[in-house]
């Protein structure tokens, strides 16, 4: 008895282990799986080139994919292609991380944000607009009016992926 | 497991399969005498997904992230046991650091396996103090498992021919740090449990299993080891990089719910003891393999240790992209027989300590359901009709 009240006084002056959420927040660590973002490159231009081999790789088939041409007025992302339309239901997903591994030149990441909550099932879906990460500073949004022959390549040369 | 026929003059329980003493959906029926039980039926099935006929839909590899979701619990190790299948079939073994990093993740996530189930048992047994420490305590080792795989729950740490995420030194020191804290916590409600009076009157002789019904009921895992019966997996068919870094078996001898608790903390700081092992002498190579992508026809079968027991695969391919057949056995479902038997002259008051004393995972084990083939029968579904009726229900 003496010796559980001991506990309980000892525990008494300890911090508590819980978090004051929503408020304070814990960080999340660098390998964490959270909302998907779509990438850009420095210039602006969208990485994502619509091949769909995310949406192929999916295991729950989330990802929903059409893409269309791309002209030199009008340029999305380099290369011949870029995807129209990008949607992924954020209800189907399973944060597994497989359209990562699939995707041929990084555009899709899976971030940080672990705050996904909606009111209805259409909520859900997550078109690119609400994806795709904002311009970096010195690039143009999108479309670009590029010059001709300069982006034909759409995947880029890669290095070993970091964490 | 059926309901069986109850006699006239007496009063039968119902539980669940919505209760707040179960927290998965299960239903129970006790037939009782006063307060003690004399009967117990189970029935099953609530929670069925219907994985196993989703999996003959997917190639290999998602069905790898399918199966890891059979079990928010034991995630790791359903994938372990699927890729072992794998690769077995198509002939490749997966690297000796690939399968240590496999040994690796299965044993923290059999560290907050069993600390979860202290927590979830003493907190049936109305001892909600420990319930609240020993879940405080498992979000350090829930710690170590984001720090490695980046999740808490679904580590996607497998892949077919290795595994995906790498090791660093540092990472090993921050997990040692914390697996001497937790062998320190162990010891101490190792220490309550064997010395609290109130505990140990609630759980002394309750539910005594001998090792004769343990083989006959076909238990497996911690439930059969607290009962003296000696089989483990890791230790009888060694998988992953168990041949190298062996654990001990744990066994006691009384078969009660005490003996069940102190297998359970007594394995997991064996578990600790072999992380340790394993980061002394850690293997030098790569991640993975080259696995074909079709892999070619033929039936295995797999067998890995879940932090339940027993966890068994039968998987058959034709050849082809994807499986034609995945049968998984969950250990929980070997666990029901002594349930149901072992519930049989105790009070009513301890049902729920009873049922978690096997640590039963419903969702997991609810593979199979029958429908009688009776066209007329309005409970029977084509895909068609059911289809239709997702697509009304949220429109
Ligand atoms: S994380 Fe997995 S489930 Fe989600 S969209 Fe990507 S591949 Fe599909
Ligand atoms: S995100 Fe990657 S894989 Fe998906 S369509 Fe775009 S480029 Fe292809």
């Amino acid at each position: 008895m003496i010796k559980g009240l001991l506990t309980t006084l000892r525990e008494m002056f300890q911090q508590p282990v819980t978090i004051q959420y929503p408020e304070v927040k814990r960080p999340v660590r660098t390998r964490f799986k959270g909302r998907h973002v779509l990438k850009r490159y420095e210039n602006g231009l969208e990485k994502c080139i619509g091949c769909s081999l995310c949406a192929a790789a999916c295991p729950a088939d989330a990802i929903f994919v059409e893409s269309a041409e791309n002209t030199d007025e009008e340029r999305y992302s380099p290369g011949e292609r870029y995807a129209s339309t990008y949607e992924i239901n954020m209800l189907r997903c399973i944060f597994c991380g497989f359209c990562e591994d699939a995707c041929p030149t990084e555009a899709i990441v899976l971030g940080d944000n672990y705050e996904l909550s909606f009111t209805d099932r259409h909520q859900s879906i997550y078109t690119k607009d609400m994806l795709l990460e904002p311009v970096p500073p010195g690039g143009k949004p999108t479309p670009q009016n590029t010059e001709p022959g300069k982006y034909t390549r759409s995947v880029p040369v890669m290095q070993d992926p970091q964490d | 497991m059926t309901l069986e026929k109850h006699g006239e003059n007496r009063f039968v329980v119902p539980i669940g399969p919505q209760h707040p003493a179960l927290k998965e959906p299960g239903h129970f029926e006790f037939v009782v005498d006063g307060e003690i039980v004399t009967g117990a039926s189970v029935r099953l099935g609530y929670v069925h997904r219907g994985i196993e006929k989703g999996a003959e839909d997917r190639t290999w590899t998602q069905n790898l992230y399918l199966m890891e979701r059979i079990c928010g619990i034991c995630s790791h190790i359903h994938a372990t046991a699927f890729v072992q299948g794998v690769e077995k079939l198509a002939g490749v073994e997966a690297p000796p650091r690939a399968r240590a990093i496999r040994e690796i993740f299965a044993e923290l996530e059999r560290i907050h396996s069993h600390m979860l189930w202290l927590g979830v048992a003493a907190h049936e047994g109305g001892f909600d103090a420990l319930f609240m420490y020993s879940w405080r305590d498992r979000e350090v080792v829930m710690d170590m498992l984001e720090m490695l795989s980046g999740n808490r729950v679904h580590y996607s740490a497998n892949l077919i021919g290795g595994v995906k995420y790498d090791l660093t030194p540092d990472m090993m020191d921050k997990i040692r740090e914390g697996l001497n804290y937790l062998e320190e916590r162990l010891a101490h409600y190792l220490d309550v449990v064997n010395n609290d009076e109130t505990f140990i009157g609630r759980t002394r002789g309750i539910g005594t299993m001998t090792r004769e019904q343990a083989q006959l009921l076909g238990a497996v895992g911690p439930t059969a080891r607290a009962s003296n019966f000696a089989y483990d997996v890791r230790v009888d068919a060694p998988y992953a990089a168990y041949a190298e870094f062996p654990v001990e078996m744990v066994v006691a001898q009384e078969g009660d719910l005490h003996a069940r608790f102190v297998v359970r903390i007594l394995e997991t700081m064996e578990s600790i003891r072999v992380l340790r092992r394993i980061f002394e002498n850690m293997p030098e190579s790569e991640l993975v393999t080259r696995v074909p992508r079709r892999i070619p026809a033929g039936e295995t079968i797999s067998r890995v240790e879940a932090p339940r027991g027993e966890l068994f695969y039968f998987i058959a391919s034709g050849g082809g992209e994807k499986p034609e057949r995945v049968k998984v056995r969950t250990p929980s479902l070997c666990n029901w027989g002594t349930v149901i038997t072992l519930a049989v002259g105790h009070k009513l008051a301890d049902m729920p300590m009873i049922l978690a004393g096997i640590d039963p995972c419903f969702s997991c084990n609810d593979r199979l359901v029958m429908v009688k083939r009776n066209r007329q029968d309005p409970q029977v579904w084509t895909w068609a009709d059911l289809r239709n009726y997702g697509i009304e229900y949220y429109r």
